[in-house]
């Protein structure tokens, strides 16, 4: 009898035990789930990529990629040449007559940066081999987290360079012409929306703010500001044995849950009183820690338009925000000038569906 | 261009950021989710594009959001858990220090209660208590 009623203890304790256990694992491995999902995705686009570039091959009537114009061949002077495998990669559109640094290298080594003009707006590009950036291969390599790392953090050391030197609509990753003049058209279509961004950009700069937060710290002080987990605490530390496990198990989840409310409520209180001081803002999801590498808990990730001028005042305000937070082990992290990813018209995930 | 050696980042009233390398992340969900989109000569197919943004929604957000957007594929698709462990070294060795420490936590609990063969300093107590009791 008591033997039994012991083993059923044994059994709840250990389910218990494992299921705290699978619960703190389950980020790391929900994490390797994903980087295992991940890679069956890019296994699957790199077949789907060969196949078609197979039968493309078999089939030469069939055109291997889809064009939206049939381009007549292009002269070797007006660039893209795609006739000897090159295309424009395209950064951002600036101001005509913006000028340009001869020392950095765009996404290939293929060329210095050029400005395409065209009334009175320019298109920032620099020529790519197409067979790396040519449509299949560039689906393949886009899969490629180091590949996109690469050309993503060259993509973006040109912009902040251009950024130096003014106003900017910087352009979403794979913009890619096969000659100046499709660039020069495209310029010429978007005229006034290009126009009307730059004009509401100017004098303006994107900062990012983060709230990180120590995980353990936080949960200390909602532990510290609840009265019912207080007296839970206390009843659980009078208590001895198995019925303890019951309480104890309340006392986890509620302790959860005020940290996690804790979290928001700073989290909204910092963005609330940034969103008032700056031109614009917009909240961003939590990054993965996997990829930005940061520790503890991202309570807040977000972009704030800011006027120039102000960006002395921005510095005073965050180092502000953050002496406030400083006792519950909450840090803020400001970066920038970033390009103004966040601010553009029409520049939704949206458009992409 | 003068000041070419600057850095780009100012990295002053920052402390602990380093100015050269900026966040992956950072960049990935301006570059890739962000900025604006015209229609360049080479095109992505969109399978492909809603591929990749799906991918880069689970790089980029954390595993709650992409859960909340319902995004959560690889919790339901059980041939996901065997992939990966033939061509990665790391996989096993993790999975056996999983192992490990789950076994670790079943022998204290075993002593714990007094049960198994644990004679440590948990169940020599308990076994005191009980008689004295």
């Amino acid at each position: 009898m008591a033997r039994s009623h012991r083993r059923r203890e044994l059994a709840r304790r250990v389910a218990d035990e494992l299921e705290s256990w699978a619960r703190e694992r389950a980020p790391e491995l929900l994490a390797r789930a994903e980087a295992e999902a991940v890679a069956v995705i890019r296994d699957a686009l790199v077949d789907a990529a060969l196949a078609e570039r197979g039968a493309g091959a078999a089939r030469p009537a069939r055109p291997a990629t889809p064009r939206p114009r049939s381009a007549p061949p292009a002269e070797p002077s007006a660039a893209g040449d795609t006739s000897s495998g090159h295309g424009l990669w395209a950064y951002c559109v600036t101001r005509a007559g913006t000028p340009l640094p001869s020392d950095i290298a765009g996404v290939a080594d293929e060329g210095a940066l050029r400005r395409v003009d065209a009334h009175g707006l320019a298109v920032v590009v620099s020529p790519v081999p197409l067979d790396e950036f040519g449509a299949a291969p560039l689906r393949e390599n886009l899969n490629d987290l180091e590949w996109l790392e690469r050309v993503a953090r060259d993509h973006e050391a040109v912009l902040e360079r251009l950024l130096a030197d003014g106003t900017m609509v910087p352009l979403r990753l794979c913009t890619i012409y096969e000659r100046e003049d499709s660039a020069r058209e495209m310029l010429e279509r978007e005229h006034e929306s290009l126009t009307r961004a730059l004009e509401a950009l100017a004098g303006r700069e994107e900062w990012g703010v983060k709230l990180l937060a120590d995980a353990e710290r936080l949960a200390d002080e909602a532990r510290s500001r609840s009265a019912e987990i207080t007296a839970l605490q206390a009843e659980l530390d009078a208590r001895t044995g198995g019925g303890a496990y019951m309480l104890r198990r309340r006392l986890e989840r509620q302790v959860r849950e005020a940290a996690d409310s804790l979290g928001a409520e700073l989290a909204e209180q910092v963005h609330v009183r940034l969103q008032d001081w700056a031109d614009d803002a917009v909240v961003l999801p939590p990054q993965n820690p996997e990829l930005s590498g940061h520790k503890g808990r991202m309570l807040l990730n977000a972009a704030y338009l800011v006027e120039a001028a102000r960006v002395d005042d921005l510095h005073a305000l965050v180092a502000e925000l953050e002496e406030r937070h400083t006792g519950l082990g909450v840090s803020v992290e400001l970066t920038g000038p970033w390009p103004p990813y966040n601010f553009l018209p029409g520049g939704d995930t949206a458009a992409l569906a | 261009m003068e000041g070419s050696s600057l850095p780009i980042r100012p990295s002053g009233g920052l402390p602990g950021r380093p100015a050269e390398q900026t966040n992956l992340a950072d960049i990935l969900e301006r570059v890739l989710d962000k900025g604006i989109v015209i229609a360049g000569d080479i095109q992505i197919n969109l399978l492909e594009v809603e591929l990749l943004t799906i991918k880069l929604r689970l790089l980029i957000a954390s595993v709650d959001r992409a859960r909340e957007m319902g995004i959560n594929w690889w919790e339901s698709d059980s041939t996901l858990q065997s992939i990966g462990q033939g061509d990665d070294d790391s996989q096993p060795g993790r999975l056996e220090q999983e192992n490990r420490e789950l076994r670790e936590r079943l022998e204290r609990l075993e002593k714990q209660l007094g049960v198994g063969n644990g004679d440590g300093e948990e169940s020599s107590k308990k076994g005191t208590r009980a008689k004295s009791g």
